[in-house]
């Protein structure tokens, strides 16, 4: 792909192309969010080196040095809220004295406006500037998205999932129509200008390029892992089933667990990591020939997916699971009805805290990853920041310099004044202290806190011991570094792809049809004829693209 | 006409074969007849099993969110049968502001909305009703066009932000403002008033703004009260137009924060992976607060329903019976 050369863009092809990409969107509103990406489009894949050649310098900025130092993706941690915080910005970021606007994901109660809360006028009264940001629900960023992108009509600042870019066809163009191309603020050393900036790990960043130049900030993910089977150690333990440690041992503490007179059963959603126990892998492997062999034609998948069904079949599964796609599998998990499930690293330090409350002894854990037929698990997960921000393109050097700097401030790692207001609010008004000093959310904080500027800068990833989650920070770290050595290789790493439209249109009813087949509503035999119907649907055409991609980067 | 014609069809001529079922008057349709007792239970069980299925999950919604957390961490989800009243969830969701500047804005827009939804639709309606007005032909036809045509997100989204109401209530209120199938069932009911009432008005030296307000209305008064109802429950009810146009948190109407609520602490399904994500919220509403927000979004309407239920029939049937 030959990178375009920005500014070039803004002709009036790439405007109508743009408002194609919202023309999708007319079809209204609850259909846009799978299905955004236009017809027709053949995907695009920047090559690595043309990416490494925009990134800013990386430069750790560890304010406070980490009692358990973090590898790679894993996040550091800190075991001791320190005492004394030091200021990491010391010039206030906004000087213009102009409102700055900036649109953000939630997925919570919706916060007070700023007249109304105390948090966001402390963190306003920090940076010199009033940030305006409108929390929108995340579960319909979509929708907003695109009417937001087809009409041309975006905010200062613009943070977006990594998700929702994926869904979106030539997003590429989107971007250097739409968006400040940052390269030459914060190419090589120019990010020294934003010292928190050039803190973020380098292998996020390096998402962040469209068509060969810089378009946003990541915030880099502190969970390198896509899935975790959680079970309730406390209730496992009191029953004396024992923590599973073979797929074999699952099967029958499946067959000891399941109660359904007293309402206990023993799983929840556990396909993606059976899948993971058996060696499968997230979605390519590539073939002994150099070509790529899709997870559905594996006989591991096969194998997991033959295991999942009799998990169901035998009545293991909690009927919720069992009927319908949004079963509320949390409250299920925090209530003891269900043993086992899976869910992102995210879900475990809130509901310990939680739970921990109501539930005396409550003790969730990730169980640990382990082989089947005396191979190794594989580990699903990658480095793909979490978010991007995005600047509104064409303000100017000082605006977007400024808007820079407030994204440098949100970055502020711990151990700063910054960090603790941004992630805690006010003491006395948001936050208590423990008596190891480590601020403790008040029903206040709850009410104002929506992540309003947490997601527009990033932040180096780190987990921090809190006072009601005693342990959380230990284990999440040793976890990670116990499994990391078997996380699959991430084959497109440093490649920017953007992928052919009939690809992403085929997985969701594959996804659907391999649904059924694990409730027992279509025999296992099926899987072949879906496996068929994938390939040629759209499944072909994305083994090419990411073949190609692979050669083309010399891989 | 030689052959009689009996609402129940055309009766044969000579003597009739006896008849199975038990009728007073063969000449009567079934429906004229008193109802046997395994009908009535039929249709007693009937309409009770539909009752009870409206009415369980609201009982289940409201019990809920009357209970204590203990409680519900006991049965594991939704609470069935009550064990006691805990008013935290109310107490904690009206604390907090946001609630109740929802209910406000919803409020606000809801009787702002459907006093012009209802001014415009009536004059439009009546506009279309008179054959005799300029290009009403024309001009129905572009109103029944938009049933068959939608404008699409993008082009919407361009003339709101166009006419600079975004972000303005406003922007919730005038694109839907007129629904066709609401102007088309009021022009129904106008072309079935007699003209010549119309007529004798016109003489006596009344206007066409004159007809409409002391002739038209109030012989009208059942249609527009369940039009008045639909749009109302509309503009309540109305949630994605606030998602495209409204940034700004402080005029959230109560559908959106009711969303925002219900949905809080769910990890967005992402095919094949779940996010480890700092966007979701560490601390999740209770499900009791997420059911006393529905409750507070539902309880308008039930309100409301029993003052125009009376004209409700009637309204209704306006323009899908006829003669």
């Amino acid at each position: 792909m030959t990178p375009s050369q920005p500014g070039a863009s803004t002709d009036r092809r790439t405007v109508l192309r743009l408002i194609g990409l919202g023309a999708a969107a007319t079809m209204g509103g609850s259909t846009l969010a799978g299905c955004s990406k236009e017809v027709g489009s053949q995907g695009s894949a920047t090559q690595a080196d043309a990416i490494k050649a925009v990134l800013p310098t990386y430069k750790a900025a560890d304010l406070l040095p980490p009692d358990i130092p973090g590898e790679g993706p894993i996040p550091s941690g800190y075991l001791k809220y320190p005492t004394e915080l030091v200021d990491a910005v010391t010039e206030q970021p906004g000087r213009s004295g102009q409102q700055v606007r900036a649109i953000s994901p939630w997925w919570g109660p919706t916060p007070p406006a700023n007249d109304r809360n105390e948090y966001m006028q402390a963190i306003n009264a920090k940076l010199g500037v009033e940030m305006v940001v409108s929390v929108q629900d995340g579960n319909t960023y979509a929708d907003k998205l695109n009417a937001m992108l087809g009409a041309r009509d975006v905010p200062d600042l613009l943070c977006v999932p990594n998700w929702e870019v994926d869904k979106i066809a030539r997003f590429s163009d989107a971007t250097k129509a739409l968006f400040e191309d940052l390269t030459d603020y914060l190419q090589g050393d120019k990010a020294a200008a934003y010292p928190y900036l050039a803190a973020l790990p380098t292998g996020s960043w390096e998402y962040c390029v469209w068509g060969g130049r810089l378009y946003a900030a990541p915030f880099p993910t502190d969970g390198p892992f896509a899935w975790t089977l959680f079970h309730r150690k406390d209730l496992i333990d009191k029953a004396g089933y024992g923590t599973p440690t073979t797929i074999e041992e699952l099967y029958e503490f499946g067959k000891k667990a399941t109660n359904a007179n007293q309402g206990v059963w023993a799983f929840g959603t556990v396909f993606d990591m059976v899948q993971q126990f058996y060696g499968c892998n997230q979605t390519w492997r590539k073939k002994a020939d150099g070509g790529l062999e899709h997870k559905y034609e594996t006989a591991e998948f096969t194998a997991a997916l033959e295991f999942t069904a009799r998990l169901f079949a035998e009545g293991m599964v909690h009927p919720d699971t069992v009927a319908s796609k949004g079963a509320d599998e949390k409250q299920l998990f925090s209530a003891g009805k269900i043993l086992m499930y899976q869910d992102g690293m995210g879900a475990w330090q809130g509901m310990q805290g939680e739970q921990a409350k109501v539930t005396p002894g409550f003790n969730m854990q990730p169980l640990p990853f382990f082989g089947v037929n005396g191979k190794d698990a594989i580990v699903w997960g990658s480095e793909k920041p979490v978010f991007y921000t995005f600047v509104k393109k064409d303000l100017g050097k000082e605006r977007v310099e400024e808007l820079l700097r407030v994204m440098n401030w949100c970055a502020a790692p711990f151990g700063s004044r910054e960090f603790e207001l941004r992630e805690y609010g006010v003491e006395g008004k948001h936050f208590t202290r423990a008596a190891d000093h480590s601020p403790i959310p008040t029903d206040q904080f709850r009410k104002e806190f929506a992540g309003q500027v947490n997601s527009l800068g990033g932040r180096p990833p780190i987990k921090i011991r809190s006072g009601d989650t005693p342990n959380y920070a230990q284990e999440y770290i040793d976890f990670h570094k116990k499994f990391i050595g078997l996380r699959e290789p991430e084959l497109f790493a440093g490649i920017k792809l953007e992928l052919p439209a009939n690809w992403s249109k085929v997985l969701q009813p594959t996804d659907d049809k391999i649904r059924d087949i694990l409730r027992g509503r279509r025999p296992l035999t099926d899987m072949d004829q879906v496996t068929k119907e994938f390939l040629s649907t759209g499944g072909e055409e994305g083994r090419a693209f990411h073949e190609k991609a692979l050669s083309d980067n010399g891989r | 006409m030689s052959t009689q014609i009996s609402p129940a069809g055309p009766v044969p001529a000579g003597p009739h074969p006896t008849p199975r079922l038990r009728r007073r008057n063969p000449q009567r349709p079934a429906w004229e007849e008193p109802p046997s007792f395994l009908g009535q239970l039929g249709k007693g069980t009937a309409l009770t099993l539909l009752v009870l299925a409206v009415l369980f999950p609201m009982w289940s919604v409201v019990v809920t969110s009357l209970a204590s957390r203990e409680t519900i961490n006991d049965t594991g989800g939704m609470v069935v049968v009550p064990r006691e009243i805990d008013l935290s969830a109310y107490f904690s969701i009206f604390s907090g502001g946001t609630i109740t500047q929802a209910v406000w804005i919803s409020t606000l827009v809801t009787v702002a909305g459907t006093t012009v939804s209802l001014a415009l639709t009536v004059l439009a309606a009546y506009g279309l009703s008179r054959p005799g007005s300029v290009a009403h032909r024309g001009l129905l036809f572009l109103f029944l066009g938009t049933f068959l045509i939608f404008p699409g997100l993008v082009p919407s989204y361009l003339v709101v932000t166009g006419l600079g109401l975004k972000d303005s209530l406003w922007s919730l209120i005038l694109p839907s403002a007129i629904s066709v199938f609401n102007l088309v069932v009021i022009r129904a009911f106008f072309m079935n008033v007699p003209g010549e009432l119309l007529d004798s008005a016109r003489i006596d030296g009344a206007g066409e703004f004159r007809i409409l307000w002391t002739i038209m209305l109030p012989l009208s008064r059942a249609v527009i009260a369940v039009v008045g109802l639909f749009y109302a429950v509309g503009y309540w009810n109305a949630y994605f137009n606030s998602v495209l146009f409204i940034d700004d948190n402080s005029k959230f109407p109560i559908q959106r924060v009711l969303q925002s609520y219900i949905l809080a602490g769910q990890s967005p399904n992402v095919s094949g992976s779940s996010i480890s994500l700092p966007g979701v919220t560490a601390y999740p509403p209770t499900l009791a607060v997420k059911m006393a927000v529905v409750v507070v979004t539902v309880l308008p309407a039930v309100i409301a329903y029993p003052f125009v239920q009376r004209h409700f029939t009637k309204g209704v049937i306006t323009g899908a019976v006829k003669g």
